[in-house]
């Protein structure tokens, strides 16, 4: 594919995925930070349906052969220092690396200062490299689980998806979506309880007015 | 229900979308959806017109050369912003410039505190997503419907960090 189609293609693709994350409101700070302090489940949500359509896309296009699996090496140190790394900076930020540039697109300052951040993280990584590679991240297999377990890709990526389904739908029942959304349908449910809070005090006057 | 013109949509049907996006990464790209490399490609170029040697390291040339797949993650990082843009155009949906949530999360409502936190923090998620080699999107939405071995570890190590630092360096929101 020509590089000119190629940008066309992302920028298309890149559109439809900044939709589908404003829609769902899964990039707000509110949603993000509230799922790290597990009180706010929207993001798991939209993270384990992706990862479902994804798994059962894969098994049917990997499957009849029309693609290649494109997995990442396995390091075990760099993916646990380097995951753990990514964790804590999408706390700090309230968002990751792609809803950033969501965060950008719908007005949020400080999401300008996630996005330099991440730039100068992505260099100063760029400049240690070398180091790091050999101290720390090295080489792998690119080792996937239904290799190691001698079954077809396609089984394992299909019973993925058939247990990530089973494992919403009890989310699901457990906490509705719609009960998470908060007030600005940001994650952020101050305002229910600031509510709540008035209610409570006007029941009190009301009490002792009688 | 689901009107482009909706404040909000259902987290399963987004995810569903999402996850077809896999579809024209590997038809078209023949690669996985991913974001971070796209850090690298920007601000290495942007860092070589100051300092070329950067350019002498194999990982930064390998990022910063013009191919299809390099520029192709470039617009698909930045056309987010623009479909995040059209789609709260589209709801009129109104933010504040900052989210409430942080004035709590943070104990404090200054906007330089916010920005110094928001810098460090994009900071330390770029360092890491380049040492894991991936990170929500390319080890999360991608590896795991893979069912890669290393980004099972990654995004593991993602929640425990997550969860970790916003349970004791951030307050209650």
């Amino acid at each position: 594919m020509s590089i000119t189609a190629a940008i066309m293609v992302g920028i298309l693709m890149g559109i439809v995925f900044g939709f589908a994350l404003e829609k769902s409101r899964v990039f707000e700070p509110g949603m993000i930070v509230g799922q790290m302090q597990l009180r706010n489940f929207i993001m798991l949500k939209v993270f384990l349906s992706a990862v479902a359509t994804g798994a059962v896309v894969l098994a049917v296009l990997n499957g009849f052969g029309f693609v290649k699996l494109q997995p990442k090496a396995t390091l075990y140190a760099a993916d646990l220092v380097g995951g753990l790394l990514l964790g804590v900076g999408i706390a700090l930020s309230g968002a990751c690396p792609g809803t950033t540039l969501a965060q950008v697109g719908v007005g949020y300052k400080d999401a300008l200062f996630t996005l330099l951040g991440g730039l100068f993280g992505a260099v100063a990584f760029s400049y240690m490299q070398p180091w790091l590679d050999r101290e720390l991240i090295g080489s792998g297999p690119k080792l996937i689980f239904t290799d190691l377990a001698g079954l077809s890709y396609w089984q394992g990526a299909l019973s993925l998806a058939g247990i990530l389904i089973i494992a919403l739908f009890l989310l699901e029942r457990a906490r509705s979506w719609r009960n998470e959304l908060g007030n600005n349908l940001d994650g952020d449910s101050r305002l229910e309880s600031r509510h709540l809070l008035a209610a409570q005090i006007e029941l009190r006057v009301t009490r002792k007015q009688l | 229900m689901y009107a482009l013109t909706s404040k909000a949509w259902s987290p399963y049907a987004a995810g569903l979308i999402i996850g077809l996006l896999q579809i024209p990464a590997f038809l078209l790209i023949e690669t996985a959806l991913g974001a971070s490399s796209a850090y690298v490609t920007v601000g290495g170029a942007a860092v070589s017109l100051i300092d070329p040697s950067l350019l002498v390291n194999d990982y930064v040339a390998k990022h910063v050369a013009i191919t299809a797949k390099n520029l192709w993650q470039v617009a698909m990082v930045g056309g987010i912003a623009i479909g995040a843009f059209i789609s709260m155009k589209m709801s009129g949906a109104q933010r504040e410039p900052i989210s409430p949530i942080w004035t709590r999360a943070l104990g404090s409502s200054s906007c330089a505190v916010r920005y110094t936190v928001a810098f460090s923090g994009g900071f330390l998620m770029l360092f890491g997503a380049r040492i894991a080699d991936g990170c929500t999107s390319g080890h999360g939405l991608s590896g795991i419907a893979q069912l890669s071995v290393g980004s099972t570890i990654a995004v593991f190590a993602m929640f425990v960090g997550g969860i970790a630092t916003a349970s004791v360096a951030l307050r209650r929101i």
